[in-house]
């Protein structure tokens, strides 16, 4: 069962759980528990599995391991320390791994000094993908009491005939940063090796899990403890995140966000970020992405004079010793200011800071709040935070979002579930420790959370797709991983080089293609992502290494470019990299819009007439807008500038859309020729992926033509040629059709022929053991794998729709890239009527479409019919060369 | 069908060509053992190319009503030795053509990956070329290296695996497969056939330079000037010349 501990225990009760040379020196060292510990040392020592979740530098990572070494040294003193692995250590991180070897390592020896008997002391070692093969072989001859590793290094341990006879007496198993696995493939993939683990030494052990918070906490807890059969294991749940105080607030750089030019909204930005950190002594200011991070770090130290020594960028993008050496800056106090991305967002130590300041919308709640969270050194003292905002859409956003934090209101996490790409790694992984039996294997895996619920039917598929049966037995010799009876109900290890393949290809992190950007004249300028490069439309210009190129073809993995100096970006350089707004916050500013929305509506006529006037945001919110505004944590420009913002709105078309009324706005554009059809669908990019796609296919049915799609947290735009006109009743008969439609299996027909299909088939096919990243000792490049992903696709699907490579492709795609169970829910309401459209007409879109246009996500719904497709395009290009001639 | 000149026309939407004057089915570009090849090398595809090449010269036999295929080379994959694999899908599709259509007449020019013909030319009992062939008024020949033949008043080769990339309205890239049908410098026609392969997925001539591959396109013709047919489900069109195409692309 997994439930909440609310109540903390006692001081006394916690210490006394401690041996009594442990407890000295925490108390030597430690005036109080952190809250986290005054539940944990009872808790542990208890031998419940346990999920405690708060922000750094609480003491969380102590207060899982002064537990064990208690334990531990308890053996020590009775002579009973044996020299195998006790206690198993995981974190995503590898970075964090040597700040907490070092947090063991010098507590024990300060541990051990004032013991002045030899003992066999506890040991700690470190064993990742980096640990040269010597320091492996000594830890073969003397494996550390408690093992600091990775996921995937503890997947290949599991697999190692010598290794794995130590791990026999493992007491305690750590996850570490769980909020960055339970939301994703990898966390799923160590969440099978440790029910394998558990399974090969035939008993269980303690799961302690720790992170920052996420909602809901209860699966968090069932990712971590897993199911013992039908029953789900126990799990207390420990929520420390609140017991930390936090101060934060949204702030506009200038009084009218809405029609103040960029150039000065940007000087604001760096004139507020300046003061806030000269206020300080050490800021800590996130960004988006990375270049964003470059930008700032650049921009502060131009404009406001700051050395190398006092200003410093951390980001993933960076050299590893570039980032050890900003962490140790940082860790000495001797930095004013840390500009990151991510990366610094995790537990890796970075001694004091002072102070956040955010830059944009980070797009989730628990994001923000775990950010807020890096400053303010121990628990009692306040985390302090500024949330800059840097445009329109930004001012509504973050001023929800801190609203939301404030009251707790947080968004929700999935774990992907039934993934068979990692089950497939698993299997593999498995049939090489012993022979199996396929109900045990079966029951087993359906232990783990995120298979609990798999059918039976997909576990017999993926043996029979890892036992070669998709070929012909001639052939298996090379296809088949396993060996599969389905007389004796039984599988097992087959091949000689499958055990190679294993170590060499396991994990989740699919392979980042590199794109060569090189000119006609094949100069070779830079790189950029395969995502990025599936963007790219030929003509759009986009800047790569701060100066701007035009996109003209693409050739296997070159982009072909031409210098456009002097033209703007039609590209955002951080477009695939932003994360999407989670569906929680969605809802919430379609809530927040509901009530402005009222309360602009009953602005006064003659400010109203003064707005239209001078055409400036200048008006002050009337008391009911005030009523809404002043409890929010926000400045009064980011007040003002939402209530003008909502008033233009309304002035423009009349209404504010909301999470329960969308507005179907049509328009032109003329000057490129073509029709748009904006959705002000406030849902996030996730769900309004899935509903643009469902509406884009419905329209490419009915005009016989393919429609472009462009997709944004706040709604989507579908844009047709000038001669498809989409009339009112088209919408309207295409809802009411859509009551009784198979959405998934309508998107399905549809994303089978997209560059999404293609690439996350491959990644999946990767993953699934199918294409070979490291085979016979070779590394195979992604170049070679990439030749016909689209081919291989095709062929795939005539073995049959439920083949498990292709199944996940589309599981993932619909489920983890959008959020297809959520849109269908939208739609149902859409129909049904709980959700409100209305269809307005523009001359020229609306402000509020301005960002969905520019600044979208761009597909292509293509035609169904392929034979009609042929003949459009053979039209468009017989169109295209009469113009030229 | 469509027609691409008097005596020849593409099978609508195969990559095959049917040539009246000699009652044959023309081809090329087979690759057969391509997924054992690749399963060598860690990419284990589901079997799929010769149950496709079947099916698809199947149907070409049957809508054609030929007495003879024509393979203007590359019918096995590797450069290298035979690997088992090709082997074993070359004697299955020998077979097949033999027994199941009762074909008689099987002509192969030798391609750069086909190093094997002349070692297995007396069992095979095709009809084979190792360099080219003239068959009534056409001259094959593989086109990995420069035609000798002076006569034929039409040539036709494979090799390069010529596709169309066209970019919608919407800028959207396509690839489709295509024959390229032009004039030489010397006057003579010239007709490309796209692979058969069911993997490959062609290169596009509109926008690569294929001269590199193709020395007919270095020397005696200009891809340029070439008209395209592109393959698409069920049919074949007409999409005009390659230098208009490129210029769409690049426009």
């Amino acid at each position: 069962m997994i439930d909440y501990w609310r109540e903390p225990f006692s001081r006394e009760e916690s210490l006394d759980t401690l041996n009594i040379f442990v407890r000295k020196w925490f108390e030597s060292r430690y005036k109080e528990l952190t809250p986290p510990q005054r539940y944990s040392l009872k808790l542990i020592k208890e031998g419940y599995n346990i999920l405690i979740t708060a922000p750094t530098g609480s003491g969380k990572t102590l207060s899982a391991f002064i537990g064990i070494l208690s334990d531990l040294m308890n053996l020590s003193l009775n002579g009973k320390l044996e020299e195998k692995v006790y206690c198993i250590y995981v974190s995503p991180l590898r970075a964090l791994n040597n700040d907490i070897h070092r947090n063991l390592s010098v507590p024990l020896e300060q541990i051990y000094d004032d013991i002045s008997i030899d003992l066999r002391r506890i040991t700690v070692g470190i064993r990742t993908g980096d640990t040269p093969q010597k320091d492996r072989q000594r830890m073969l001859a003397h494996p550390p009491n408690i093992l600091i590793t990775t996921p995937e290094t503890l997947a290949i341990m599991i697999n190692s005939e010598k290794f794995s006879r130590h791990l026999n007496g493992v007491k305690y198993v750590i996850i570490d940063e769980l909020h960055e696995l339970a939301n994703n493939k990898r966390g799923v993939h160590l969440s099978l090796s440790i029910e394998r683990l558990s399974n090969m030494i035939g008993h269980d052990f303690i799961r302690i899990g720790m992170g920052a918070t996420l909602s809901p906490l209860d699966n968090a807890a069932r990712f971590l403890a897993g199911y013992n059969g039908e029953k789900e294991r126990d799990c207390y749940i420990v929520d420390a995140t609140w017991d930390k105080r936090m101060d934060f607030i949204a702030v506009c750089p200038v009084p009218d966000i809405i029609n103040e030019r960029d150039s000065i909204i940007e000087n604001s930005i760096y004139k507020l970020i300046d003061s806030i950190i000269k206020k300080n002594k050490t800021t800590l200011v996130f960004t988006n992405t990375r270049s964003g991070t470059e930008r700032v770090v650049y921009n502060l130290s131009k404009r406001f004079k700051y050395s190398d020594d006092s200003i410093a960028a951390h980001h993933g993008s960076l050299s590893r010793e570039m980032r050890l050496g900003v962490e140790d800056l940082l860790k000495k106090g001797k930095l004013r200011a840390a500009v990151s991305s991510t990366s610094l967002e995790l537990g890796i130590d970075i001694g004091t800071i002072d102070n956040v300041v955010q830059i944009g919308s980070p797009k989730s709640v628990a994001r923000v709040i775990q950010r807020i969270g890096r400053s303010g050194h121990s628990f009692n003292d306040i985390a302090r935070g500024e949330v800059v905002v840097t445009n329109r859409d930004d001012l509504v956003e973050c001023s929800v979002m801190l609203d939301a934090a404030m009251k707790r209101h947080m968004d929700t996490f999935t774990t992907p579930k039934n993934a068979l790409d990692v089950l497939a790694q698993h299997i593999v992984g498995m049939s090489q420790n012993r022979k199996w039996n396929v109900d045990e294997a079966y029951d087993m895996i359906r232990n783990v959370y995120a298979y609990h619920e798999l059918p039976k039917r997909d576990f017999i598929s993926l043996l029979e797709y890892l036992s070669g049966m998709y070929v012909g037995l001639e052939s298996r010799r090379v296809y088949a991983k396993i060996w599969y009876d389905t007389r004796e109900n039984t599988f097992g290890r087959r091949g000689r080089l499958t055990k190679l393949i294993y170590y060499l290809n396991l994990g989740t992190i699919p392979d980042e293609v590199a794109i060569d950007v090189v000119t006609s004249a094949n100069k070779w300028i830079g790189s950029i992502q395969e995502e990025f490069l599936s963007k790219l439309k030929p003509g759009d210009i986009f800047v790569l290494g701060g100066k701007p190129y035009r996109f003209e073809y693409s050739r296997v993995m070159k982009a072909y470019v031409s210098d456009a100096q002097g033209q703007i970006p039609t590209i955002p350089p951080w477009y695939s990299e932003q994360l999407p707004l989670t569906y929680e916050l969605a809802l919430e500013i379609g809530q927040f819009r509901e009530r402005m929305a009222i309360a602009a509506g009953h602005a006064r006529e003659k400010d109203i007439g003064t707005l239209r006037l001078l055409n400036k945001s200048r008006l002050k919110p009337n008391d009911e807008a005030r009523e809404i505004l002043d409890q929010m944590p926000l400045d009064e420009n980011t007040k003002n500038s939402i209530f003008n913002y909502f008033v233009e709105q309304l002035l423009y078309t009349g209404y504010v859309p909301n999470d329960r009324f969308i507005i179907v706005e049509r328009t032109a554009d003329e000057e490129q020729e073509r029709n748009l059809l904006i959705f002000h669908a406030l849902y996030g990019r996730r769900i309004n992926d899935a509903l643009s796609r469902i509406f884009a296919i419905r329209i490419g049915d009915i005009y016989e033509t393919d429609v472009a799609v462009n997709i944004t947290d706040n709604g989507f735009v579908l844009v047709t040629e000038l001669d498809v006109k989409i009339g009112r009743d088209d919408i309207s008969q295409i809802i009411s059709e859509l009551g009784s439609t198979d959405a998934r299996e309508l998107l399905r027909e549809n994303i089978r022929r997209t560059e999404l299909m293609r690439r996350k088939f491959r990644h999946n096919a990767a993953r699934s053991f199918m294409i070979l990243r490291n085979y016979k000792g070779r590394k195979i490049s992604v170049r070679k794998q990439q030749i016909s992903s689209q081919y291989l696709l095709k062929a795939v699907e005539e073995i049959s729709s439920e083949f498990p490579v292709l199944k996940e492709t589309y599981r993932e795609i619909f489920d983890d890239v959008m959020d297809l169970p959520r849109a269908e829910m939208i739609i149902r309401k859409l129909v049904n009527g709980e959700i409100k459209y209305k269809t307005i007409e523009t001359v020229v879109p609306s402000p509020f479409s301005h960002n969905m246009i520019t600044f979208g996500e761009a597909d292509i719904v293509m035609m169904k019919d392929r034979r009609k497709h042929l003949r459009e395009l053979h039209r468009q290009v017989l169109q295209q060369m009469r113009k030229l001639a | 069908m469509t027609m691409i000149t008097r005596d020849i026309e593409i099978v609508d939407g195969l990559p095959v060509l049917y040539i009246k004057s000699l009652s044959a089915i023309a081809c090329s570009d087979l690759h057969l053992g391509y997924e054992g090849v690749m399963a060598d090398r860690g990419t284990f595809l589901p079997k799929m190319n010769l149950k496709k090449v079947k099916e698809t010269v199947s149907k070409a036999l049957e809508e054609t009503h030929a007495e003879r295929i024509i393979i203007d080379g590359d019918i096995k994959n590797e450069f290298s030795d035979v690997h088992v694999e090709e082997f074993n899908e070359f004697y299955d599709f020998a077979n097949f053509l033999r027994k199941e259509h009762g074909l008689r007449h099987i002509t192969l020019i030798k391609g750069n990956h086909d190093n094997f013909i002349e070692r297995l030319r007396e069992s095979l009992k095709f009809e084979t070329y190792t360099e080219e062939g003239l068959l009534g008024d056409y001259l094959f020949f593989h086109g990995d290296a420069l035609p000798q033949g002076k006569s034929g008043k039409t040539l036709i080769m494979g090799h390069v695996h010529p596709a169309i990339a066209i970019y919608n309205k919407l800028g959207v890239k396509e690839k489709f497969k295509a024959f390229l049908y032009g004039k030489m410098a010397d006057g003579r026609e010239l007709i490309v056939l796209p692979a058969m392969n069911y993997f490959a997925e062609g290169v596009s001539v509109n926008l690569e330079d294929v001269g590199v591959m193709a020395p007919v396109f270095d020397t005696m013709a200009d891809v340029d000037m070439m008209t395209a047919y592109c393959i698409g489900e069920g049919e074949s069109l007409n999409f005009g010349r390659v230098d208009r195409l490129r210029k769409i692309a690049f426009q």
